[in-house]
């Protein structure tokens, strides 16, 4: 094959691995819009966050699935803390201002890491093998490969929770009608806290598969949550696996732009195909159309 | 009881007085706080200041998260810039700037006005994070990060120094405010604040839903624009990166902590914006700021523990805000590495303890002080106008059908209405006929058929369409302007006319009393009135109620039969969704009787209460059949 196509396919198959890891935090993005409508525009700042404990609790010596772990059990306690202060009393006021409130606390967690981190990128330690795996000419790197199974293994793992544990059922009775499922005795608050947990847990866990990839540093955030929300909303906020096909289709193009039109816009194609589809179809690709009732 | 002094002075001449003392003090504040760095603190207040006002059309007056503003700002800035660069004058390179942000910010608001919450957000924070890699990347014309560097040219002969062009800021401060003052109290700013309640009736009203919100947003572009020119012919060096998301972050909240829906609070956020950097460099004054801002916290929590309560969330976030931002300015090493998180601390402080921003808790304290003398209420005229003569039929509906997925909720409906008549639509729960009228009103598509309104035949899914073809609409789930009074309701909703004609519609309705209540505080029963009256106000050539009388009291519901009789004697056809039976009996001339998406039957109303059919339909789907009680749950027709 011509040398060129196969630069092509490199770099489509390394942004489509990356846009696994959108995928998985647009998938953390669906789970709270389904308990309770509303979305954390402070998520790259949980996968910021998450990277650098993860990196901090590897560098004090524990072993890279402990660190991991940790990371996401602190990104579960962010989440639940963001759904707390900032999103709970918006949505009982029905009110936009959970938006603004998360946008909040994400800028102090971002001015909180450029203090306790500082501000320059670090390297996230992995055990993997450093040689990279051959596929017909086109390299794959550990890392990469580890943010495809990461956030697949996430992603089922939450699913088949979601369907087979009561926990799991009650968030679902809670996304199709809050109070009904008040009424069979649901907590719909705890249901909701639930789901903020799980999604910051899944933000923390993007964070250290990320992490190896790229480096960490306080300028990952916003360019993540931008991602990730595209990803969320081009696949629709309500609809499931289609999040892997768009994550998949914007880390390619992003990978593919920047190769084509130079690194600086990288982001461009992106964005724009992101405004054209909200216009076209704000339900998502793979979403329901919304029936007004009056 | 402390009722507050009475000046004697209405609260908008108040207002114009303190707001033109403020920009006289503004104007003669050079000479007392001297130096280049304080006319660059004050003009660049003063830039913020109309970016700010502008932001505020689209986060205060339409109620959504625009993050696209400090994008816009940017083009503003670079349009000049570029202007400047190609050697326009002046005014050129203002309207430059102008026209950067705002064919821009439009080509944006079309798509994205269509969309509403985090949608809406998110569309315009990839415009912006767009404009800036734009920016970045046309190196030729922009240089890209190097930035550009221009020279201010002097204003017709005139070179301005840094206090002139403080002045000129200023002047177009105060055109921004008293223009946006004036644009957001007429009927236009009603209108936004009528359809940031609910977008569906100002479309049925005929008001029109998407224009006026790309409107309001392209306004808000325009000022942005302005802002840039200023602040490029500020500056005199731009640089991408400066218009990017932590800028924008900063003006949203300014925006927020100074209060939305104000140029008070826009101008106050300005202020916060503008100098906050600067009082960070200063530790003891900050701190002292600081620590009255606590206190300044306290106070809610006292007042609940006095009264025995816990403090609820809303009351104890923001002193612990607070003192989080009190102990990292006492104690962090450096303050200024801090700025976003104090500014953060600051502002999750302001938007749950104050909603309102800074702008409204002073305009409720004052309120407390001061009693103002109210505007009089206008005079009433207007009402019914005699029916201008049509020819054509009110409604002629061919063979019209809507399924939702495998259900058929209007099956091959044919109907008519005749002039002068009143058709009554009847039918159980879910038989269709909130369906039927969803889509003559436009709300919905049809399927397959044909709706004509008095001769025309509207676009299909169309609100607006419909609605400039004469229909109009009253809804079963009450749909109320909730932040505007009756009086207001009623002025959004005519097409001609002003004050005096909207007191003759509420008249029609004997609400003229509540004319000045917000539509929040009213009563059902009084809701359901005002719906009508709305309706009325578009001078219809087709009326439709849907269930006027549900939840209504037994007066009520009398003083509805006659004002429904009232407007059948103006000439107005209604169709008339409705399950009493008797109002049905009395008011209809013919009847039309809907089960499972079918017309069933059509007659007169005794012909119909004998048709078997009916009975049938009647029996199988409702045991209490034989006095169909209102029901006042929502249902899907």
């Amino acid at each position: 094959m011509d040398a060129k196509y196969i630069a092509l396919a490199q770099m489509a198959v390394g942004g489509g691995l990356m846009g696994m890891a959108y995928a998985l935090v647009a998938y953390g993005f669906q789970l709270t819009y389904a308990a309770g409508k509303a979305v954390n525009f402070g998520q790259g700042e949980l996968v910021m966050l998450g990277a650098f404990t993860g990196i901090s609790l590897a560098g004090s010596g524990l072993p890279y699935g402990v660190s991991v772990l940790g990371a996401m059990v602190a990104g579960a306690a962010l989440g639940w803390f963001v759904e707390r202060v900032a999103v709970r009393l918006a949505l009982k006021q029905h009110n936009e201002g959970w938006i603004l409130l998360t946008i909040i606390v994400g800028l102090f967690a971002l001015s909180f890491v450029e203090n306790i981190w500082g501000r320059d990128d670090r390297p996230f330690p992995v055990p993997w093998p450093a040689a990279p795996l051959d596929f017909y000419g086109i390299s794959v790197t550990w890392p990469e490969l580890a943010i495809a199974m990461g956030a697949l293994g996430i992603m089922i793992f939450v699913e088949l929770a979601k369907r087979y544990t009561m926990a799991g059922i009650a968030v679902q009775a809670v996304s199709a009608d809050p109070e009904a499922a008040e009424l069979c005795g649901v907590r719909s608050s705890s249901a909701i806290s639930l789901s903020w947990a799980v999604s910051g847990a899944a933000a923390a866990f993007a964070g250290t598969v990320i992490g190896p990839v790229t480096t960490v540093g306080p300028t990952m955030a916003a360019a993540l949550t931008l991602k990730a929300f595209s990803v969320a909303v081009v696949a629709g906020l309500d609809s499931g696996f289609g999040l892997v096909i768009a994550g998949i289709a914007l880390g390619a193009a992003e990978n593919l732009s920047g190769y084509v039109l130079g690194s600086g816009w990288r982001e461009a194609p992106g964005l724009l195909l992101l405004i054209l589809a909200l216009a076209l179809r704000p339900q998502g690709i793979f979403g329901k159309k919304i029936i007004r009732k009056v | 009881m402390f009722t507050g002094v009475d000046l004697g002075l209405k609260e908008n001449t108040a207002e114009r007085i303190v707001r033109i003392v403020l920009f006289i003090g503004l104007g003669a504040l050079p000479a007392f706080w001297q130096g280049q760095y304080a006319l660059g603190l004050l003009t660049l207040m003063a830039v913020y200041g109309v970016l700010l006002i502008g932001l505020d059309a689209t986060v205060g007056y339409l109620g959504q998260v625009n993050l696209a503003q400090a994008a816009l700002f940017g083009l503003g800035a670079y349009g000049t810039a570029l202007a400047v660069q190609a050697g326009a004058s002046f005014p050129l390179a203002l309207i430059a700037g102008v026209i950067a942000a705002l064919l821009p910010g439009a080509a944006l608001a079309l798509p994205a006005l269509r969309l509403e919450g985090p949608q809406f957000a998110l569309s315009t924070l990839s415009f912006a994070t767009l404009s800036v890699i734009v920016l970045n990347e046309s190196e030729s014309i922009t240089h890209g990060a190097l930035g550009l560097s221009i020279v201010r040219p002097s204003l017709f002969t005139v070179a301005l120094d840094a206090r002139g062009f403080y002045w000129l800021c200023l002047v177009v401060l105060f055109m921004s405010w008293w223009v946006s003052q004036l644009l957001l109290k007429s009927r236009f700013g009603l209108s936004i604040e009528a359809l940031r309640d609910s977008p569906t009736a100002t479309d049925a009203l005929g008001i029109g839903t998407l224009r006026h919100k790309v409107l309001a947003f392209a306004w808000g572009s325009a000022l942005a624009g302005l802002a840039g020119a200023l602040h490029a012919l500020n500056f005199g060096y731009l640089q991408p990166a400066a218009f990017g998301y932590d800028l924008m972050v900063m003006l949203l909240l300014g925006v927020v902590f100074g209060g939305r829906r104000s140029q008070w609070g826009a101008f106050a956020g300005a202020a916060v914006v503008a100098m906050l950097p600067n009082l960070l460099s200063n530790r003891t004054l900050f701190s002292t700021l600081v620590s009255f801002g606590c206190i300044l916290t306290l106070f809610p929590i006292f007042r609940s523990l006095i009264s025995r309560k816990v403090p609820a969330f809303k009351e104890a976030a923001p002193a612990v805000a607070m003192a989080a931002a009190l102990i990292l300015s006492l104690f962090a090493n450096n303050v200024e590495e801090w700025r976003k998180g104090i500014f953060a601390l600051f502002l999750f402080a302001a938007v749950v303890g104050l909603p309102d921003g800074l702008a409204g808790a002073v305009v409720s304290a004052l309120h407390k002080l001061i009693r103002f003398t109210p505007d009089p209420l206008p005079p009433v005229s207007g009402g019914f106008r005699p029916a201008g003569i049509s020819v054509s039929e009110p409604l002629h509906v061919l063979k019209l059908s809507k399924s939702f997925g495998g259900v058929r909720a209007v099956d091959n409906v044919t109907l008519d209405i005749g002039q002068d008549e009143i058709l009554g639509l009847i039918g159980p729960n879910g038989s269709g006929k909130t369906t039927f009228i969803n889509l003559v009103s436009g709300l919905y598509a049809p399927d397959s058929g044909t709706i004509e309104i008095a001769g025309t035949r509207p676009l299909p899914g169309s609100l607006m369409s419909a609605s400039s073809a004469g229909a109009a609409r009253t809804f079963q789930n009450l749909q109320p302007f909730s932040g505007l009074t009756a009086l207001e309701s009623i002025l959004v909703c005519q097409h001609d006319g002003g004050k005096s004609e909207a007191m003759g519609w509420l008249r029609v309705v004997a609400l003229e009393e509540k004319a000045r209540q917000r539509c929040s505080e009213m009563s059902y029963g009084d809701l359901r009135f005002l719906e009508i009256a709305r309706a009325l106000a578009t001078r219809p050539r087709l009326l439709m109620l849907d269930e006027p009388a549900a939840g209504m009291s037994k007066p009520d519901i009398a003083r509805l039969v006659d004002l429904v009789v009232s407007i059948k004697r103006a000439g107005v056809p209604i169709l008339l969704i409705e399950h009493h039976q008797d109002v049905v009996a009395e008011l209809c001339d013919r009847v039309a009787v809907m089960d499972g998406g079918r017309l069933i039957a059509l007659g007169t109303s005794d012909q119909v209460r004998h048709n078997p059919k009916v009975i049938e339909a009647y029996l199988g789907a409702d045991d209490d059949h034989t006095s169909v009680q209102s029901k006042s749950e929502p249902q899907l027709c």
